[in-house]
């Protein structure tokens, strides 16, 4: 049953996705400057025909430089929810299909990553391991990856109840077979929810992270290194918080609104 | 009409309804097939009245339409539905939710899962009195006691304090009555209150809504795609196909003098009388190696409580033997340990004393239909699936004889092959479960239940496929069910089991008609009670 809903949803989530996503491509083969080229002589200018989102103390144009951190905070939020969801999957599958003390072991792991707020403990990876974007992504991929294997370990103790699993056991199939291909395909419907929130969610912490300047180094930049370089400035050139944080908006927009389509599309009952 | 008591007999519709036609219509506007179609019939005061066909033949959406628990989807065309003169479709859906519960009640197929599992039952019963007004504990706490002995809890109030895990299904059935009954409605619809009954409970919910339909002067609509439940019981019945109603008259006319031919159809295959389907006992050779022997098997779910160990002992000390080519039923009352049984024979669960396989292959059918087949996959996967173990030593083209012979055995077309278990029936998709065990050529077919949730007419084509395939491939076959005349149609031996024993063991003749056992003959007369 479909609900008209859903297709709403999709329209908004795609559009809001779709303005990010080109700024991505086309910052690939195209920006109006070169984003990191300092301009003294136009310094702080507000937005104009030229610079038509205006510029930052070294004169560099914001337009080109959002587009170019689009590219990082991208990258980062899909990087780190695949090594999230792979560390769930390898962790949840288990734990839910066997049981006993698996279960709990793995359970205990997870839960001993849970105790600690994300943020902190991506933090004091990323201080012990050194201020890199790579290092921000594996960081952010395992303080995620306790959500990922919670979703897939209650799932799996779901479907391993079905008929269809005590046959797959009755035909002998190995057990990493029967979580690969027997159970894995029947989860897709409560992850790919989970995913795309992975994904907003990761992207929030990298902006954060950014922001206390422990993410993405200069001169590269994301939409939250963005933001922090333009605190300074807020008062005396606030287009400078502004882009970013509409692009920022946009982004994590889109994906709830996707997200939000697939759930309302997969399962009943409304928001 | 002579058989219905006198004071029953109030010749007023209850219900009358007119014209009914619904449908699904697809979202793109495309003209659906009716599910009812034109339907009129009328429900005396008083009387019980049954409502059969099978599967799809529109008589759960009947029932859905008068008490207006249609799905949002469905649409009614034309028609109308009077409860005592009033027209409930041009009802506000307020005023027809009020309805619900105080005049028209509803119980339904599964007793398991109509209950809050973390609410004690009488607070279950409770909320329904809060939600209809009625402010006062004490008056609360009478009402529900007394509907509690009603329904035939000798302690009230030992019930009352339960949670629903705690009790059987036969005593959850009658919870649901008992909250059905809560607001003294005029009429009850009964959705297959009995199919996931064993026959002794089934009797004994029949006689208690018997009793409370002339106690409490109650109309009660029974669906049902068992024939024989409705027969000791209605005083009408209906008969429905496709929409339609094809007969109508008193349960006597309708089960002794069957004027349509699909009538006629449907009572043969709710007797699964073996003349009619063709069907002889199997018969084997009960002095060659068995293909299957435990002795002294015992079986125990444990489970730990804050650190106190709590064991359930299910099984104790089973001796079962099952040899080549026999079909082998395997009966027992609900909660006697036949499915744990079924776990340790496929070595689903641990269990002690001794299980001699003569091969390692085994197939399962299992109960349900629905959670039978992986929805992520098609049929073609599934069977190829279960070929896995074999693959080594078949080749690619092997590979496909196989599957279609498999598919060919069980009576469907290659064309089922890439479709997914979604888009098809309950009975297809059983035969699907038959296929992929036949695929792997085993000795031993364990089969749980096969047919208690199908109809009637899927039921008897069911079995008819699985005499077959014992007759052509000499597959031993464990046949578990709660149905007696499945076992005289087809099994050579039967073992009855009572609280986690074999009772009692032998051939059909022996066993079912000058039964030893207090088990077995408290079954039979249950079961007479109900086909007699």
């Amino acid at each position: 049953m479909k609900d008209p809903r859903s297709k709403s949803f999709y329209i908004a989530g795609f559009i809001l996705l779709g303005i990010v996503l080109a700024s991505f491509i086309l910052s690939l083969i195209w920006t109006p400057y070169d984003p990191n080229a300092t301009d003294p002589a136009s310094k702080l200018m507000a937005p104009c025909a030229e610079h038509i989102f205006g510029t930052d103390n070294f004169g560099r144009d914001t337009f080109s430089r959002v587009m170019f951190a689009s590219k990082y905070t991208i990258f980062i939020s899909f990087a780190g929810v695949a090594i999230a969801l792979l560390l769930g999957l390898l962790t949840g599958l288990p734990a839910g299909y066997y049981g006993g003390w698996t279960d709990r072991g793995i359970m205990l792991l997870s839960n001993s990553v849970m105790c600690f707020p994300g943020i902190l403990l991506a933090l004091v990876a990323v201080a012990v391991a050194g201020p890199s974007m790579f290092n921000v992504v594996w960081a952010l991929g395992l303080v995620f990856a306790p959500t990922f294997a919670r979703v897939t370990r209650v799932g799996t103790m779901e479907i391993k109840q079905r008929d269809y699993i005590m046959h797959a056991q009755v035909m002998k199939i190995p057990s990493p077979r029967i979580m690969a291909l027997h159970i894995l395909p029947n989860l897709v419907g409560t992850l790919l929810p989970a995913t795309v929130i992975g994904l907003a969610n990761m992207t929030l912490f990298e902006s954060g992270m950014s922001y206390l300047g422990l993410g993405v180094q200069p001169p590269d930049a994301s939409f939250g290194k963005l933001l922090a370089d333009a605190q300074a400035y807020m008062t005396r050139a606030p287009w400078l918080i502004i882009f970013p944080a509409l692009m920022l908006i946009i982004y994590i927009l889109g994906l709830y609104f996707v997200s939000e389509g697939i759930r309302v599309r997969t399962q009943k009952g409304g928001v | 009409m002579e058989n219905i008591p006198e004071e029953r007999i109030r010749h007023i519709h209850l219900v009358k309804v007119h014209d009914l036609t619904l449908s699904f219509p697809s979202a793109k506007g495309e003209p659906a097939k009716p599910v009812l179609d034109k339907l009129s019939f009328g429900i005396r005061d008083g009387e019980i009245l049954g409502l059969i066909g099978n599967s799809g033949s529109g008589k759960s959406m009947t029932a859905y339409s008068i008490a207006g628990l249609l799905p949002a989807n469905a649409k009614i065309e034309e028609g109308a539905i009077k409860f005592r003169g009033k027209d409930l479709l041009s009802m506000k859906p307020a005023e027809r939710r009020k309805m619900l519960g105080s005049d028209i009640g509803m119980i339904f197929q599964e007793p398991a899962s109509a209950l809050d599992p973390l609410m004690k039952v009488g607070k279950s019963l409770e909320e329904i009195l809060i939600s209809h007004g009625i402010k006062d504990k004490a008056e609360r706490y009478n009402r529900i006691s007394d509907i509690l002995s009603t329904v035939g809890f000798a302690t009230p109030e030992k019930i009352y304090e339960r949670y629903p895990h705690q009790l059987s299904g036969g005593q959850r059935q009658r919870i649901l009555i008992a909250g059905a009954l809560l607001l003294s409605p005029k009429l009850l619809i009964c959705d297959e209150p009995t199919s996931s009954l064993d026959s002794v409970t089934t009797v004994a919910i029949l006689d208690l809504l018997r009793k409370l339909c002339i106690d409490m002067k109650i109309t009660i609509l029974f669906i049902s795609h068992d024939i024989s439940a409705v027969k000791n019981f209605c005083d009408r019945v209906i008969v429905m196909k496709d929409g339609k109603i094809v007969e109508s008259d008193t349960t006597e006319d309708i089960l002794m003098r069957p004027k349509n031919p699909y009538t006629a159809e449907l009572l043969t295959n709710a007797r699964l009388d073996p003349r009619k389907l063709e069907l002889t006992p199997a018969e084997c050779d009960r002095t060659a190696e068995p293909v299957l022997s435990c002795k002294d098997v015992s079986a125990a779910y444990t489970a730990s409580l804050w650190g106190r160990w709590d064991e359930n002992r299910v099984l104790n000390g089973v001796d079962l033997d099952i040899y080549p080519a026999e079909i082998k039923g395997l009966i027992g009352s609900s909660g006697c340990g036949k499915t744990t049984l079924v776990k340790t024979l496929l070595g689903l669960m641990k269990s002690e004393g001794t299980i001699n396989r003569k091969s390692d292959n085994t197939g399962a059918v299992f109960q349900d239909p629905v959670s039978c087949l992986n929805p992520s996959h098609t049929i073609m996967w599934h069977l190829k699936e279960a070929l896995r173990p074999y693959k080594r030593q078949m080749s690619k083209e092997d590979i496909q004889v196989a599957i279609d012979n498999a598919i060919e055995t069980v009576g469907l077309d290659r064309g089922y092959l890439n479709r997914r278990p979604g888009e098809l029936s309950g009975g297809q998709r059983q035969r699907v479960a038959i296929a992929m065990c036949v695929i792997t050529r085993p000795k031993l077919i364990i089969a749980d239940e096969p047919f208690s949730s199908l109809d009637a007419s899927s039921a008897a084509e069911i079995l008819k496929l699985l005499a077959k395939i014992n007759r052509e491939h000499q597959v031993a076959i464990l046949m578990i069910t709660h149905n007696i005349h499945i076992v005289r149609a087809v099994c050579s031996t039967v073992a009855v089991m009572d609280a986690g024993k074999i009772a009692e063991d032998g051939t059909c003749d022996k066993v079912l008609n000058s039964p030893e056992s207090d088990a077995t003959k408290k079954l039979l007369e249950a079961e007479n009670t109900l086909h007699s």
